[in-house]
Formats: structure tokens, C-alpha cells, sequence
């Protein structure tokens, strides 16, 4: 089993440049496709640059396409970011599909991230805007005069009767009705 | 009073002098009664001491919650309290002094507390490309400093509007799904990646009145 993932470095969600705050920039910046015009192992690749290559340059205008033809090589796709980090991917055996999926996670990736787990899924720099919670908020104002020891604030506040205090209550509530009884005497 | 009280008075010593023992001491109670209930229509008295003897017996009170004769309660009162709060509210949205303000959203599964510029990541496959400016429809609470806004579940369509931005697509570290039986001669191993797209948080803004509908509901998105 392999435990690779659990000794990955660790990050939080950093985006280069307030990246989208006012507008989106795309972040990569250069691709080499890198492939042999002969092998069978670059075919895939080769079918990308005759059918696709054009449309995903002209789309792209802001991203850079070097072709580099090299003989009996592995075919392989290389990308630079705009903040340094370059991105190597193998492609060999790959099939057209599955090259312009890579190339269209290249061209929506802002760097390279393989090799971070993300430990959270939200980034702020305002993490409070009605403040944070104490053990103060929502509570009676009454409380800042109180002074302790105090039984009345020191019991739970889910305090039940107990059986004892129930007879008590009957107990007076029958001496109550007597002494009506009498009065209506 | 005065009168009576002599009246009695006469009464009384006539009864002593006719040796009426009985006759005599509820004439006595009577007095002490009369007495008593004079200190009290005293102001002067009143005012002093005799106060806490408890005009009003509190101890039906123990047992009820009905409210005693005297209380004045005006049914109103948690209306008006309500529309006080709802109008200071609108005034602050209307003069622009809200501030900062935040909101709970769903997407895609999990719920957001987010304000202006955050980044928020969200998890599977979900179609907005980077680029893409969207809105965030699904809003279970919004606030601010001052106030709070909670839907029931989601607050009122089209009165919070959260504009966000998607900045970026990949896929996440690579994860490790491994299983394996005891004494089974089983294993398996399998690793996989999870879409992420990450979402910048542009505007959170309230549009419109707080707790004005409108009148027709329900066919925002219903096409004719």
C-alpha cells in the first residue's frame, strides 16, 4: 500500500494576485507538446496537433504552443505557469481525448498542485463579521453586576424540579385553597 | 368616617358595659379591621411603612400566568417592536451603511459561510469553467454587523445577490482507496483524483426591501 499521500505537503488555498477579484487572467503561460513523428506510443498526440491544435491556440491567445518533434521518444506535455512552476505530464499511449482533457486542465490550472493536499476548502481574510462567538454573547447584561459565589447563577440552567420540591409546591398550593375556603367563610 | 368611628366606638363600650364577651370581640375585630384599612387609604401612611405589607396578594401569582387585572398588555407591542427592527434595517440597506456583509450558500452539496473575497473550493464534478462569472443563487443566510437575514430555508430569491468568479479548475492530490481482506487473499488498490474548482466570492449586495415580497411568488424560474 502505498502511503504517499500522507506525507504529501500540506497547504492552504493560495491564489497568485488576487486572481479574479476584478478580473479572471489565465495562468498558464507556455505549453511544449513534445512527441515522435514515427512511434506509435505518440499517435494519440500527433492526432491532437492535426484536428485540435489550431482551435485550442486561437482560443487562447494569451497561452504560448511550441511543438518539439524529438525521434523514438515517449510523447509528453510540458506547461509553464505565470508564477514559475512548470508542470510536466507523460502522454504516452494517450489518445487524442485524453491529451486535449489534459491540455484543458492545463490551460484552467494556476499552478502545479500535484504533490499538495489542501487542508481547507475556504479561504477569507475576514473570518468574523459580527464578531466571534464568546461565552458572553446572547447572555443577560444582568450578569455583569452578579457577584460570586452566587447559588442563583452557579446552578444549571436546566435545573428540574425535584420530587421534594414538587410535595413543597402541592403543599403550599393546598394551604393556599384552605386559607380561601376560609375567607369565603 | 369619623362619625362612624364613634358611632362604633359607643357601641362598643355600651356592649363591654353589658358584659357581651363575644358580642364584644368581634366588635374589637371590626375595629382593629376598620383601623388597619383606614392607615392604609392614609397617603401620608402610605407612603411611609406600611407599604410592604403587600397590597396585592402575590400568591395566585405563583400559580398563573395570566396576566393580574392591572397589567397593561398591548397587543401590538411585538408588532411595533418588529417593524422598528425591519425599518432600521432597510434604512442602513438604503443609505449604504450595512458594511460588510456575509452569507451562507449551498453549492454543489456543502454549504459556505463566505463575504466579499473569499475563495471557496468546491468538490466533484461541477460545469463552470475558469472564467466563468456566476451567481450563487441557493442563499440560506445572509448578515451583516448589524443584522441577520435567515431563510426559511433559503432567504427570499433575488434579495441577496452573490457574484463569484470561477479562478480555477484542477484536480486534487492524489487519493488512496485501499482494501484488503484478512486471510482472504484479498487486496485491492486503487487511486483517484477529485475535480476541484476554486471560486472567488466578488459581491455580496442586498437588493430591494427587507421583508417586502412581492405579491407573486414562486415563477422566478418558471418559463411560459
Amino acid at each position: 500500500m502505498s502511503n504517499k499521500h500522507l506525507f504529501l505537503k500540506a497547504g492552504l488555498i493560495n491564489t497568485p494576485l488576487q486572481n479574479g477579484v476584478g478580473r479572471y487572467v489565465c495562468q498558464l503561460q507556455r505549453v511544449v507538446l513534445k512527441f515522435c513523428k514515427n512511434n506509435g506510443s505518440s499517435r494519440g498526440m500527433r492526432d491532437f496537433i492535426e484536428s485540435e491544435l489550431v482551435n485550442y491556440a486561437k482560443e487562447n491567445p494569451g497561452v504560448v504552443v511550441y511543438l518539439k518533434p524529438r525521434r523514438h521518444r515517449t510523447a509528453v506535455i510540458k506547461a509553464e505557469y505565470l508564477n514559475g512552476d512548470a508542470q510536466w505530464i507523460s502522454c504516452r499511449n494517450f489518445t487524442q481525448e485524453e491529451i486535449s482533457k489534459w491540455m484543458n486542465l492545463l490551460k484552467t490550472q494556476s499552478n502545479n498542485n500535484t504533490g499538495t493536499r489542501l487542508k481547507k476548502l475556504w479561504h477569507t481574510d475576514h473570518p468574523s463579521i459580527q464578531g466571534p462567538w464568546t461565552p458572553y454573547t446572547f447572555r443577560d447584561p444582568k450578569l455583569n453586576l452578579v457577584e460570586f459565589p452566587n447559588t442563583e447563577w452557579s446552578q444549571p440552567a436546566d435545573m428540574t424540579n425535584t420530587s421534594q420540591d414538587d410535595l413543597v409546591e402541592l403543599f403550599k398550593k393546598q394551604k393556599i385553597e384552605e386559607l380561601n375556603k376560609n375567607r369565603a367563610k | 368616617m369619623g362619625q362612624l368611628n364613634e358611632k362604633i366606638k359607643v357601641f362598643y363600650e355600651k356592649t363591654k358595659k353589658g358584659h357581651n364577651l363575644e358580642m364584644a370581640c368581634l366588635v374589637r375585630q371590626i375595629f382593629s379591621k376598620l383601623i388597619q384599612t383606614r392607615q392604609l387609604t392614609n397617603p401620608k401612611l402610605l407612603s411611609s411603612a406600611l407599604v410592604p405589607q403587600s397590597l396585592v396578594s402575590a400568591s395566585h401569582k405563583l400559580y398563573s400566568n395570566a396576566p393580574t387585572p392591572y397589567e397593561i398588555v398591548d397587543p401590538d407591542s411585538q408588532k411595533k417592536i418588529q417593524k422598528d427592527i425591519i425599518d432600521k434595517v432597510n434604512s442602513q440597506i438604503e443609505n449604504k451603511q450595512e458594511g460588510r456583509l456575509f452569507a451562507v450558500v449551498h453549492v454543489a452539496g456543502k454549504q459556505f459561510k463566505i463575504t466579499d473575497g473569499d475563495v471557496i473550493v468546491i468538490e466533484g464534478y461541477w460545469p463552470p469553467t475558469a472564467g466563468d462569472r456566476i451567481t450563487l443563487d441557493k442563499v440560506l443566510l445572509a448578515g451583516g454587523v448589524d443584522f441577520t437575514l435567515i431563510g426559511q430555508p433559503v432567504v427570499q430569491k433575488g434579495l441577496v445577490r452573490v457574484e463569484a468568479t470561477v479562478i480555477e479548475k484542477t484536480l486534487s492530490h492524489t487519493k488512496t482507496h485501499f482494501k484488503k481482506k484478512r486471510r482472504k487473499q484479498y487486496m485491492r488498490i486503487n487511486f483517484y483524483r477529485i475535480p476541484q474548482t476554486f471560486l472567488r466570492i466578488n459581491s455580496i449586495q442586498i437588493v430591494g426591501e427587507v421583508n417586502n415580497p412581492p405579491e407573486v411568488r414562486g415563477l422566478e424560474t418558471a418559463i411560459f
